[in-house]
């Protein structure tokens, strides 16, 4: 028998990837979405096959092509918007116009799932709720995602990111006790997850039709996916208080911190069992506290806790970050060094994993972005493209999908029905490519 | 649309407001509803570590059955929890994730006890385990033998560095938590105040979620169900592999394509926003409120509420206001706090509220919609009546645990939802019905 790396090394090689099958392959998503909380949802599917067809209003586009970090486009494009929209097939639809409404009509039934994030009821004054496509296509499985809802008294309110961090209560818990500052989650994860738990459940849906042909409505309220990564709710009805912050520790992990070595990097450091808490003693040199804290609930009191970090602390303090590696490879227990941007992007090992991808995009060239969060041996999620300009899969969605002739299009450019971007960057294509010679552009059926 | 045009497709499709509400209103009591994964069983190995316990909830909660399968003596992750604060030897995080489980006891360091999981492997559609990898391989109940056993079994398998690769290898030996974790894929590094407001503040922090272990057991289960579904149609199984310390990285994708396009790491911004402003926390009188007006017109209508009329044109266009000069944007910050502190929190709230009314009802949409919002707390949010109509929040009494809260039904479906049926985590309890049932 193999080494157990060897086999896992042929297992997930992720330059096999392309040559694995596609789960959702054949599956069609109409992504009536934007920003990233939506998007996500249907990026999930996409990366496993099913074809995206993502709806912008023309000259306008989603919000999102404008997010840029500290106002810098990167070849007259948003880095931020490319990850969060690569594999996409960009369609630019005005969908407050009636005809428009009739091509979408047409392209419900041979969908298969519908995404949207308006807010709560927009999906439906526009004529495409699932009040109205449900009915079109029954085995339509149609995915709203609203900050607070469907239902329920505030359903109207608007939500980003951050307030859905601030209706959950999820906001509240980063920061130190002694100050008033309180930090929200980083990198919007307060999107990005819900995002993820929204393709969660269509998948769960998929799997439902499959076994009865039905298809169904999901309500997901982003607040509310964000309530269930919180124990805090629990904990606060069983002791009668709020957790609160809780500053650089872990507190169901003693010792447990982030603290700076002698070299001045930042190491974060637990005991998880008392296996670890054991090993990190005889590590500390401290053995006399493997006794004075045995149990584990009792090394958790807030005093006991406060004892072994400040024990931590002092050790860590004294000793570079390269040998309390060393030490933990060789007792056990957890450790790891605080890694930035940078780190992360040239860190080797994600890049092995296929976690970090080299991607080369005909359109944008070199860009390196996020494999999926999980790997799977047998269908790997793949990336296909980055984001494109506004409209550029105009014409092959018309075409392949819908039988427009070319006459038919120019007419739907006349009415305005169909469009394309205006002179942003965000919207349009980087001003060296060519698209005359892009066949995907001049997509000819 | 027309009047016209709204009838046609009423007419055409059959929607109104009131099926709508009435639809809505009957989709968030989940019972008496079929469960997705009536058909599935899944096996439960994880030790000492929440991210197996997540992801075997929420196959649970969409009807799978759970077999948490514990060492005698109990997972030690039972006892990973705040202060210690724990109901007859439970721990918080882990009643949270007790959800709709089965608990069956197997010492899997005896030839028995893989003997015994094999034979529920034969019988299971997914497995989930957490140990160091290659561990549960040379027992004999990795991967690869029980899919020659069970050729359409999905394997779901979390650690560190993942199961693959010279760095997994490497760190063979050191355990997974979700401190380490949150530090490596890039958590720590982008929560800190500003570089020059003093140590340990400006250091990197711990989000005060359990983050990474919550985003990988929910990765996993979505990879999870990926595989399933794949092994539905196909009969083929898989295995999923999740890595703790990266899982965060590529859910959110930003410290990537920063420290690629930038080539350098982000600095600490303490509470202001990269790409949004103004997006983060301001002091009221009696409190502290977010704001969020990120787009031109909402952040005029912010001006026009706070009062602020007078900056307008130094703060003009999104890109005007985003923080790339951090002095600039902490003289911006406190030109809005000086307002915000005058005003207690209900009232911020109301006075954006009211504008925002005011501009939505307006026939010229570009009014701007300023959004000011009370920072909740866990204890408000429980509170708050829209998730009690949503039912999002259910109480549970246990002979063991005694009584609790936790958040429920967290997605809605109108056919297949998600449940919580019942919390109970017993060490063994279940030990005679898996045994009847599977091992007979």
């Amino acid at each position: 028998m193999d080494d157990y790396f060897d086999y896992t090394k042929k297992l997930f090689d992720p330059s096999k990837t392309k040559e694995k099958p596609e789960v959702f392959k054949g599956l069609r998503v109409l992504d009536f979405t934007h920003v990233i909380y939506g998007p996500t949802a249907a990026k999930i599917l996409g990366q496993y096959g099913a074809e995206v067809i993502k709806f912008e209003l023309p000259w306008v586009g989603d919000l999102w092509r404008f997010g840029v970090y500290w106002g810098s486009f990167w070849r007259h494009s948003s880095v931020c918007f490319h990850f969060v929209q690569y594999g996409k097939y960009f369609f630019a639809l005005n969908l407050k116009l009636p005809k428009a409404r009739e091509i979408i009509y047409k392209m419900v039934e041979q969908s298969d799932v519908v995404v949207e994030n308006f807010a709560a009821g927009t999906a439906e004054t526009w004529g495409v709720g699932y009040s109205q496509l449900g009915k079109i296509n029954p085995g339509l499985i149609y995915l709203s995602c609203a900050t607070y809802g469907q239902y329920g008294p505030m359903r109207f309110f608007p939500g980003w990111d951050l307030l859905a961090q601030a209706a959950s209560g999820v906001i509240s818990l980063t920061g130190y006790p002694d100050t008033d500052k309180y930090y929200k989650l980083p990198d919007y994860v307060g999107d990005f997850l819900p995002g993820n738990v929204g393709a969660l459940a269509v998948i769960m849906a998929l799997n439902y039709r499959k076994k009865t042909g039905k298809g169904q409505y999901i309500d997901l309220a982003q607040a509310e996916a964000l309530m269930r990564i919180m124990p805090n709710f629990t904990y606060e009805s069983i002791t009668g208080e709020d957790l609160g912050r809780v500053g650089n520790t872990d507190p169901a992990m003693a010792p447990s911190g982030i603290f700076k070595s002698s070299d001045g990097k930042f190491v974060a450091i637990a005991a998880v069992t008392d296996e670890q808490y054991k090993a990190i003693c005889q590590a500390m040199g401290r053995p006399e506290l493997i006794t004075k804290y045995g149990d584990s609930f009792d090394r958790l009191k807030a005093d006991n806790a406060k004892e072994l970090h400040d024990a931590a602390e002092a050790w860590v303090k004294a000793s570079t970050a390269e040998n309390l590696v060393n030490s933990a490879k060789k007792y056990g227990f957890s450790i790891g060094l605080v890694e930035d941007d940078y780190e992360i992007t040239y860190d080797q090992w994600r890049q092995e994993r296929g976690s970090v991808i080299v991607f080369q995009d005909d359109m944008y060239g070199k860009l390196m972005i996020p494999g999926p969060s999980a790997m799977l041996s047998k269908t790997p999620g793949r990336i296909k493209w980055l984001s494109r300009p506004l409209g550029y899969h105009n014409r092959y969605v018309l075409k392949q999908l819908l039988g427009y002739s070319e006459e038919e299009i120019k007419q739907l450019e006349k009415e305005r029905i169909v469009g394309y971007w205006d002179d942003r960057p965000g919207i349009k294509p980087p001003v060296y490519y060519d698209l005359s010679q892009d066949a995907m552009f001049n997509y000819k059926g | 649309m027309s009047k016209i045009e709204k009838e046609q497709i009423l007419v055409r499709y059959g929607g109104s407001r009131k099926e709508r509400e009435e639809f809505l209103r009957g989709m968030i009591n989940p019972e008496g509803k079929p469960e997705v994964l009536n058909d599935v069983t899944v096996l439960d190995v994880s030790y000492a570590n929440l991210s197996g316990d997540i992801c075997s909830s929420i196959f649970a909660e969409f009807g799978a059955e759970v077999i948490k399968i514990e060492p005698p003596e109990g997972d030690p992750s039972r006892k990973i929890t705040p202060y210690g604060v724990n109901r007859n030897g439970v721990g918080v995080p882990f009643i949270m994730e007790a959800r709709n489980k089965r608990y069956f006891t197997l010492d899997l360091k005896t030839e028995e006890g893989r003997r015994d999981l094999k034979s529920l492997a034969a019988k299971a559609q997914i497995v989930i385990e957490t140990y160091a990898p290659g561990t549960m391989d040379s027992w004999g109940v990795g991967y690869r033998q029980l899919a020659e056993i069970n050729p359409g079994l999905v394997y779901i398998a979390i650690s560190p560095y993942g199961q693959y690769g010279e760095k997994a290898k490497e760190f063979i030996n050191v355990p997974d938590s979700d401190i380490t974790a949150q530090a490596i894929s890039g958590v720590c590094a982008n929560i800190g105040d500003m570089p020059g407001s003093g140590e340990p503040y400006n250091w990197p922090l711990r989000a005060g979620v359990w983050l990474s272990w919550y985003i990988s057991g929910i990765e996993a289960a979505l990879g999870g169900a990926v595989a399933r579904y794949y092994s539905q149609a196909t009969g083929e199984g898989q295995m999923v592999d999740v890595a703790t310390a990266d899982s965060y990285a590529s859910l959110v994708g930003y410290p990537v394509t920063i420290g690629f396009t930038w080539n350098k790491a982000r600095p600490r911004i303490g509470i202001h926003d990269f790409a949004i402003y103004p997006y983060g926390f301001w002091k009221s009188k009696d409190g502290i409120v977010a704001i969020a007006a990120g787009r031109d017109h909402d952040f005029r209508a912010l001006l026009k509420v706070l009062k602020l009329w007078q900056h307008e044109d130094d703060y003009r266009f999104t890109f005007d206001r985003i923080p790339d000069i951090l002095d600039q944007v902490e003289q911006f910050y406190k030109i809005i706090e000086d307002r915000t502190i005058k005003y207690t929190s209900d009232e911020l709230v109301k006075m954006a509220l009211e504008y925002s009314i005011k501009s939505a009802r307006s026939k010229w949409r570009g009014g701007g919609v300023p959004i000011i919002m009370k920072v909740q707390k866990p204890a408000t949010t429980m509170q708050n009546p829209h998730w009690a109509k949503r039912q999002s929040f259910q109480e549970f009494d246990d002979e063991m645990l005694g009584k609790f809260k936790m958040p429920v039904n967290f997605i809605k479906m109108s056919e297949s939802p998600p449940r919580v049926k019942w919390v109970k985590c017993k060490i063994g309890q279940d030990n005679d019905y898996v045994r009847e049932k599977y091992l007979k």
